[in-house]
Order: structure tokens, then C-alpha cells, then sequence
């Protein structure tokens, strides 16, 4: 666990309590809420944890970055961005891969498109942001996403 | 039809195990992996969804409307898009944990383009990562795409706004703001809208009574078309 999110929990934690003494039976509505909510999403959020972690053992992140590494730079770059834009994977994995890619002949332009994608646009948990926002909110956001994250590759490409 | 329903509920549940059953079949050690892999992420839904699902029902009950469409309105201005990023930039966990919380926003009276900016941010420039990138790809990799990102997000933001409008996210979120009731004065007990819609209303007393249902779970045409169809009117929808 990072200091962030130690942080955030002691934040939630602290108005939870002032929420409580202020008012008690809202406090009750509100963990209720919370529950409500939470009862929503679990069935979503375990299938789509468990698929990411089947992609992954299809495809491990390593093995996208040896491959990558050897293509040409167009290749290199839709590859990774559409890797990026299956799964999504917690920074401390992709941090070390994308420098790999950087110190590799490849270059900048794939290892920032699969950065940007993977977190920003996400096929696994598309099904739950449709059910949260609605179909064309959810295509528009991760449409958007894709082309941005192409776009900033190839700015970073020239600049760096 | 109910058996199809439930189908197409389930669609992904159904998804996901037709891939394992038939990558235990072809390559069964792939299996163990990828439950290996399913890990982390479990520990990581543990660990941040509580919170963010207590700090949304906190707001949710704390904060009046009025504040959140003054700050993160349609007319905020830059103030709204500045407390936006904040928003994403302070968050930790993975996208998905922002959706709960930019629900609420929404239904709160944040503007779409807001929302799309704490989803944003949220997923590509918060803090903890930004100091991660630093230290595997320095400074001035981490500096560049900051702001080449930020900017992007604001201009995806502003299109996404023309492209979306208010009445295509209506759908799911003002159902989950209504409240359905039996006016029990009105019912006969006639057992029409427990026999078609049975995962919403249940007998109770020879009356109707609503049954405790996960909101979004609702088809609100179906439920919709039941209000209109029941003989009484003694179904109402509240928002």
C-alpha cells in the first residue's frame, strides 16, 4: 500500500467518524448506500478482474514488450496501443516495461501510446463503465482516449 | 424470454468462464496463471473500493447539489475544470473506481465535460504514478507528458461534451435516483405486475409490495410500460 492511498483511507476513515457524531441515522443511510452500491458493482468487477488476469496469462506484459522491441515504429505503435487498450495494468508493471521500450531501438512513440492507453481506455471494464454512463458516453469517452493517445505518442515522439 | 434475459445479464459471467473452461482444455497451466495475475487485482479492489464507495455515499449525503454545479457545473468555467483534475489527479486505483463517484457527480449536476476530465485524469495523471514515471523514465519523460496529457484531456473533454448529450447518460442514472412505490390504498391485489415483472414487485398481504432491488439492475421501458399497464394506478415513480 502506498502513502496515497494510506492517505485517503485516514481521510475516509476521519468523515466517516465526524459524519457519524453529526448526524447518526444519516451516517446508517449512508453506509447502506455504500453497500447498495458495492452489491452493484461486485459481480462486474470480479468477471472483469478475472479476464484481465486470463489476457495476461495469454499475453504477458513482458513477452508484448520482447515483441515489440522488434517490429518497426508503426507496428511497434498499434501493437502496444491496442495491448494497452485490452487490459489494464497497475503502474509499478508498466513503468519498468515502457522503460524497456524507451532504452530499446523502438522508441518513444509505442512505449507512450501503450502507457496512455492502458489506463485510459479499457475494453475489460467497458461493459461496467456502459452500465454506469450509458452506451454512447462509454464509446465516446474510450474512442476519444485511443485517438488522444496515439496523438500525445507521436507529439512526445518529435519532441523527445 | 426470462431464460434469454438472464443470458444477456449475464453476458460476461457466461464470457469469462467459456475462456477459462476452454483454456483449462488446450492449456490447462495457463489457468493457474491467470488466477495468479487475478490476485493483485483483487487486493487492489479490497483495498480501494470501500473507500471510494464510502466516500461517495458520504458526499452523496453531505454535499448539496448546489455546490457541485457550482464547482463542477456546466457554468464552473475554469474553476470547475481546475477542481476536476484535482479530483483525478488526488485519486488512487484504477479507472474503475472512479465510476461510482463520477455517477454521482453527474447526477449531482457536474457538467459531462467535468466528469470526463475526473475520469481522465484519474486513469492517466495522478500523483502516485507521476512519481513512479519519474523514477523509471526521469523527469523530463514524466514532465513532457504531463502536459501534453493535460492538454489533451481538456480538448477531448470539450469534444466529448458536443458529442454527449445530457439525454443519453439520463437512462441509467435517473433510474437509479427514483423511487418506485405501491400505493396501497389503490392496489387490488391483482397480481398483474408480480406476475410480470416478479424481480421487482412481490405479493405481500394479498397487496403489492416492492421488492428490495438493486436499482440499476431495473429495466426502466419494462417498468415503465408496467406502470401504464397496472388497472388501478396504484404504482407510482418518484424521483
Amino acid at each position: 500500500m502506498d502513502v496515497f492511498i494510506v492517505a485517503i483511507w485516514v481521510m475516509t476513515l476521519f468523515f466517516a467518524i465526524f459524519s457519524l457524531i453529526k448526524n447518526k441515522s444519516g451516517t446508517k443511510e449512508v453506509s447502506k448506500k455504500a453497500v447498495g452500491m458495492g452489491r452493484g458493482m461486485i459481480k462486474n468487477l470480479i468477471v472483469i478482474i478475472l479476464l484481465i488476469g486470463l489476457v495476461l496469462a495469454y499475453f504477458p506484459p513482458t513477452q508484448i514488450a520482447t515483441f515489440i522491441e522488434k517490429q518497426n515504429l508503426y507496428i511497434a505503435t498499434v501493437v502496444s496501443a491496442f495491448f494497452g487498450t485490452i487490459t489494464i495494468i497497475p503502474a509499478f508493471i508498466a513503468f519498468p516495461l515502457v522503460g524497456n521500450l524507451v532504452d530499446a531501438q523502438v522508441g518513444i512513440v509505442p512505449a507512450v501510446a501503450f502507457l496512455t492507453t492502458l489506463t485510459m481506455v479499457g475494453l475489460v471494464t467497458f461493459p461496467l463503465e456502459k452500465k454506469s454512463f450509458g452506451l454512447k458516453f462509454a464509446v465516446t469517452r474510450n474512442v476519444l482516449s485511443f485517438v488522444f493517445a496515439i496523438l500525445i505518442a507521436l507529439i512526445m515522439g518529435v519532441l523527445l | 424470454m426470462n431464460i434469454a434475459k438472464k443470458i444477456k445479464s449475464n453476458v460476461l459471467v457466461i464470457l469469462m468462464i467459456i475462456a477459462y473452461i476452454i483454456t483449462f482444455i488446450y492449456k490447462s497451466d495457463l489457468v493457474v496463471v491467470g488466477l495468479k495475475n487475478s490476485l493483485y487485482y483483487f487486493k487492489e479492489l479490497i483495498i480501494i473500493m470501500p473507500i471510494v464507495l464510502i466516500l461517495t455515499a458520504l458526499l452523496d449525503f453531505w454535499v448539496p447539489k448546489k455546490i457541485i454545479i457550482k464547482h463542477l457545473g456546466k457554468n464552473a468555467g475554469i474553476r470547475g475544470t481546475f477542481f476536476s483534475f484535482m479530483l483525478g489527479g488526488i485519486s488512487a486505483g484504477p479507472i474503475y473506481a472512479a465510476f461510482p463517484i463520477c455517477v454521482l457527480l453527474l447526477k449531482k449536476g457536474a457538467s459531462i465535460r467535468n466528469v470526463v476530465i475526473v475520469l481522465s485524469s484519474w486513469a492517466v495523471i495522478k500523483v502516485p504514478m507521476l512519481v513512479n514515471e519519474v523514477a523509471f523514465l526521469g523527469p523530463k519523460f514524466m514532465l513532457v507528458r504531463w502536459v501534453l496529457t493535460v492538454f489533451a484531456i481538456l480538448v477531448l473533454s470539450y469534444i466529448a461534451s458536443k458529442l454527449i448529450t445530457e439525454k443519453d447518460i439520463a437512462f441509467e442514472s435517473e433510474q437509479s435516483t427514483s423511487v418506485v412505490f405501491i400505493d396501497h390504498t389503490a392496489c387490488m391485489g391483482c397480481s398483474l405486475c408480480t406476475k410480470n415483472y416478479p424481480t421487482l414487485f412481490e405479493m405481500y398481504d394479498n397487496k403489492v409490495q416492492v421488492k428490495k432491488v438493486h436499482l440499476t439492475d431495473i429495466n426502466t421501458k419494462e417498468l415503465n410500460e408496467m406502470i401504464e399497464k397496472c388497472p388501478t394506478n396504484a404504482i407510482h415513480l418518484e424521483q
